[in-house]
């Protein structure tokens, strides 16, 4: 019996250790063919050259420089206003007695079952009329969802309503109150929100597609679609912009692992 | 007394409304309004350059005689009976595995590697894929070859297109699915695990007899996530087969895009994207009606 179970936990382990080399073989592949000039796929090991000029290429000629500023200020403006959007909901939610919120949140969670194919052709004609494509605006305003409000407001339910009472007594006042005692108390989860809107920025390809045509306003997935990768390409190139893309989630997630996990798990066991 | 204690309450109403109109007015412009507009502009003709013109049930009309919508139901059910069993079974699987036997920072590095194709963006993961699929030597194929078989064109051939466009998103979201699974695991409390080892139950038992059972719920979201994902594939669709060859990889998203923004035909898309919202509710309303009748016994 107990050799039976070594013995499944060894093959047990082996077999999730291949997977997991299956997850990230595309990934090392992808790298290293960003490291070749070769215009065929048939790579062997002599063909890997320590240089940068894929990168340097596209990043300069294929606008891929472009596309990574445009990236940044997104992924940036993006998290910036869902930071502050939703603990500020949250914190009215759950703190403050307005009447009819129950309902005004259910509605917020109801929208997070429709799908973004619904909404997208009326945002493309509300930004069209407001003369927002092309804009920065365009790619940040729709971020803002149900998502991150209800993150928020689970954890605003930790914060103590008497510590909230006492230091209004002590004339503390209602903003000072908001930005000096609350948010340093949910800073655990407004980091898990940042990582979250983060990613959803970062690799949001189909609204950025249709709403910003002009190429000096795409953002980095946009610009790698445009790279076709028939024969005549070098792969090379291609892999490069991957990597570039693929490049600032995966060193967000080595530092911030268990955040990215939180959000998910969250989401998941609780909806 | 009375009357301040009133006029504090009101005050505090006002202000936690002020915190709560940004979100709201956000919502409602991206989130909300939306809906009904799509709902309105599916019984108009609308091109965005003149005014649209109210056609009443027209748009849907063509839509139920649209032939290319069959070819969508296909893949969408071979999409979904490809990829949902396969993700939640091997996530189920890895993520028991680790919680059970490999409880050592072994097992969380492996969790975190198994994760990692998750932050990759799909456009990003389409190219890699696309590009180890090539049939003049691609990795996938230079593989195969060594067994001395003959290269598989993955993405051009009507057969393989499907389940190679599959087989990315599967391993994108078994990752994501094992994370749920592993934080339903460790939810589940440690000592009904220690009474079933105490009497004497085999690994195998405890997993078939408890650990499964308390999971059902979760199994049954991540059911729903990856019907109603498969509705939705785009990004993948876009980069790696346009929807062919013919249209073996035809989704409902890939439609939507092409009649609204390469045809312009913006009320027949809206049409078809409400038709999707129906078919979507109807697969939460199922769900949720499963669970109650679960809750109830």
């Amino acid at each position: 019996m107990k050799q039976n179970l070594t013995v499944g936990k060894v093959i047990g382990t082996v077999l999730v250790s291949l997977f997991a080399v299956l997850c990230v073989l595309p990934l090392i592949y992808m790298v290293a063919v960003s490291f070749t000039d070769s215009q065929s796929l048939h790579i062997r090991l002599s063909d890997l050259k320590p240089d940068l000029s894929n990168y340097v290429y596209a990043l300069t000629k294929r606008n891929f420089g472009l596309a990574l500023k445009n990236s940044v200020i997104t992924v940036v403006g993006s998290c910036l206003l869902v930071d502050v959007v939703s603990t500020m909901a949250a914190y009215g939610f759950e703190k403050k007695p307005v009447p009819g919120k129950e309902a005004l949140f259910q509605g917020y969670i109801a929208t997070m079952m429709i799908p973004g194919q619904v909404i997208l052709i009326p945002m493309f004609m509300m930004m069209n009329q407001a003369h927002l494509t092309n804009t920065y605006a365009a790619l940040i305003l729709p971020m803002v969802g149900a998502f991150g409000i209800f993150l928020m407001r689970q954890f605003m339910v930790a914060v103590p309503n008497e510590l909230l009472e006492a230091a209004e007594i002590d004339g503390c006042g209602e903003l000072r109150r908001f930005v000096t005692i609350v948010i340093p108390l949910v800073q655990p989860a407004l980091i898990t929100l940042t990582v979250f809107t983060f990613n959803a920025a970062w690799n949001n390809f189909l609204w950025p597609l249709i709403i910003n045509t002009r190429s000096e306003m795409a953002v980095l997935p946009v610009t790698m679609s445009t790279l076709s990768s028939n024969s005549t390409t070098n792969y090379g190139m291609v892999m490069a912009g991957a990597t570039l893309t693929f490049l600032f989630p995966f060193v967000l997630y080595i530092f911030l692992q268990k955040q990215f996990v939180e959000g998910i798990a969250l989401g998941g066991v609780k909806g | 007394m009375q009357k301040t204690f009133f006029s504090r309450r009101r005050r505090q109403a006002l202000i936690g409304g002020a915190y709560i109109l940004p979100s709201f007015v956000l919502m409602f412009i991206f989130n909300v309004s939306p809906i009904f507009l799509s709902i309105f502009y599916s019984f108009t003709k609308y091109d965005m350059t003149a005014a649209p013109v109210w056609v009443g049930l027209d748009n849907y009309i063509k839509l139920s005689q649209n032939k290319y919508l069959g070819n969508v139901l296909t893949n969408t059910v071979q999409y979904v009976l490809i990829t949902v069993p396969i993700q939640t079974i091997l996530s189920l699987l890895i993520a028991a595995f680790i919680a059970g036997s490999l409880k050592n920072r072994y097992g969380s590095f492996l969790r975190s590697v198994i994760f990692i194709p998750v932050i990759a963006s799909l456009i990003a993961s389409a190219a890699v894929w696309d590009t180890m699929y090539k049939p003049d030597g691609g990795l996938i194929n230079q593989f195969i070859n060594l067994f001395g078989a003959p290269s598989v064109n993955f993405l051009g051939k009507k057969p393989t297109a499907l389940p190679s466009v599959a087989a990315v998103s599967i391993w994108k979201s078994t990752g994501y699915y094992m994370v749920i699974y592993y934080a339903g695991i460790m939810n589940v409390s440690t000592e009904v695990q220690e009474a079933a080892i105490v009497d004497g139950a085999s690994p195998i038992q405890r997993f078939w007899y408890i650990t499964l059972p308390i999971l059902k719920p979760i199994t049954y979201m991540i059911v729903t996530l990856g019907i109603i994902g498969s509705f939705q594939v785009f990004d993948l669709v876009y980069k790696m087969t346009g929807g062919g060859p013919g249209r073996a990889t035809l989704t409902v998203a890939y439609m939507i895009y092409s009649y609204a923004f390469q045809d312009k035909r913006m009320g027949y898309a809206c049409a078809l994207a409400v038709g999707l919202l129906v078919v979507i509710l109807l697969i939460h309303l199922i769900q949720t009606l499963f669970f109650k009748e679960r809750d109830a016994k």
